[in-house]
């Protein structure tokens, strides 16, 4: 069900990218494509499809399973249904995105996402090839077992994969208020995808905007700082096996290292090392912030009180 | 794996091809201005905000740069039409072998192997201009 609606939707996204291309060969907008960096994004796109098979039996599996054991039974036919599971899916994506920043074990599947310097339609196909290992998929289990059936449950994973396609561009600027304030957009994302210090770590939406307003995850695009995409040490070359296994090649470098502390080097924020030799995103924010002397002393920065209080 | 997921994925990759043809015939890719000191300096400062750094380093094809910061090297250089920013102990600069072309360093990173540094004639590795390793 997943393959179908995503399957259906790449003609669309194919002609979105020649057109954004297309836009910008003739200076209607700023986008930027760099050919090798488009290679590697789109590479990892048509990857994840084929390693997504690799699990996609157990995926399955384990939803019909948790299914069959529901609590409720919730009738795909109901318009209600599918009101809730918008809502529900949404906010099971923003703890799965938010998962996926924070600890290591989950970033190395998903840093793919974000190892390219550009931001544009291509890279919202620039997937990773191992999400299926890390379990992140466990989390949509609840849904099943509170008794959503498994399609409805794909399918609306598929709605937001889709939703979130569109956003990966600097071509829009802004959208009217009441739906920047609501929905996640170009903007909210591109200030995701940046590796400036005041932007780590921010926005995890899928659809919803709101669950970062709620959660303090939310930090607004500034014009005055315009994002500069990639992670915070960005890859060396375009090489796809790097781009899709860079971080896990990192965890075992560091576990054969110092075995003591798997854990941490597992487990811990990305960037964590017993000895404080790397910064966290915490830290590099936390370093920005000290670097500012109107933040220092609390100004209207939304990121300044959170600097106070944990001093 | 049916011979219809076969010929879709296939499909996939020749449409790849035909957008990475596009994205290359655009001609859209940021503007990468050369190395110079200053320019390498902003950089610099830009990756490394929290290092103190002295004379910075730019190689001959103004693609790479090079400062001294303590007992580390900060090194930044060009990948496509970004800038790839890595740091490595000064000792291990003395490593790399001037040879043709420059000097090709190891890094001992795997998400950034290596960094190469174009030399000019006669110039010497590491930089003179950036002192002598401790
Ligand atoms: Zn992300
Ligand atoms: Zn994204």
């Amino acid at each position: 069900m997943k393959i179908d609606l995503i399957t259906l939707a790449t003609p669309f996204f194919i002609l979105a990218v020649i057109l954004e291309i297309v836009l910008a060969r003739f200076a209607r907008t700023t986008t930027h494509y760099e050919a090798k960096d488009t290679m590697t994004s789109l590479g990892m796109g048509l990857g994840s499809q084929v390693f997504g098979l690799l699990t996609a039996g157990l995926v399955i599996a384990a939803t019909l399973w948790v299914w069959q054991h529901r609590i409720f039974t919730i009738p795909m036919t109901a318009w209600w249904a599918w009101v809730a599971i918008f809502f529900l899916e949404d906010l099971v994506y923003y703890w799965f995105h938010r998962l996926s920043h924070e600890r290591r074990f989950w970033w190395a599947a998903h840093v793919n996402h974000h190892s390219s310097q550009h931001y544009n339609l291509s890279t919202a196909l620039r997937q990773t090839w191992t999400g299926g290992v890390n379990g992140s998929w466990l989390l949509w289990l609840p849904l099943a077992f509170v008794g959503f059936p498994p399609p409805m449950i794909a399918i609306e994973k598929s709605v937001s994969l889709i939703y979130q396609f569109w956003i990966h561009t600097e071509a829009i600027r802004r959208l009217p208020t009441p739906l920047e304030y609501v929905l996640n957009t170009p903007s909210h994302h591109r200030v995701h995808h940046a590796r400036n210090p005041r932007y780590l770590d921010s926005n995890y939406a899928g659809i919803l905007i709101v669950w970062d307003r709620m959660f303090g995850t939310f930090v607004a695009e500034d014009e005055a700082e315009p994002p500069r995409y990639g992670i915070v040490k960005n890859l060396g070359d375009f090489n796809i096996i790097r781009a899709a296994f860079h971080e896990w090649v990192g965890i075992a470098q560091d576990i054969a290292r110092d075995p003591r502390h798997t854990l941490g080097y597992l487990f811990g924020p990305p960037g964590w090392s017993p000895d404080g030799s790397r910064q966290t995103s915490d830290q590099i924010k936390a370093a920005w912030r000290a670097r500012q002397p109107s933040l220092a002393s609390g100004s209207d920065n939304p990121i300044a009180p959170r600097a106070a209080s944990r001093r | 794996m049916t011979p219809a997921y076969i010929i879709q994925t296939l499909v996939s990759f020749l449409a790849i091809l035909m957008l990475v043809g596009i994205a290359w015939w655009a001609k859209i890719a940021r503007h990468a201005p050369d190395l110079d000191e200053a320019s390498a300096r902003a950089l610099i400062a830009d990756e490394f905000p929290d290092h103190a750094v002295g004379a910075v380093w730019v190689a001959a094809d103004h693609r790479s740069a090079l400062a001294r910061s303590g007992d580390e090297a900060l090194i930044v250089y060009r990948a496509g039409d970004g800038y790839v920013a890595r740091s490595t102990p000064w000792v291990r600069l003395a490593e790399g072998r001037p040879g043709k072309g420059g000097v090709a360093l190891k890094l001992a990173d795997f998400t950034a192997p290596r960094a190469r540094f174009t030399l000019a004639e006669g110039a010497t590795w590491p930089p003179a201009s950036l002192g002598d390793a401790p």
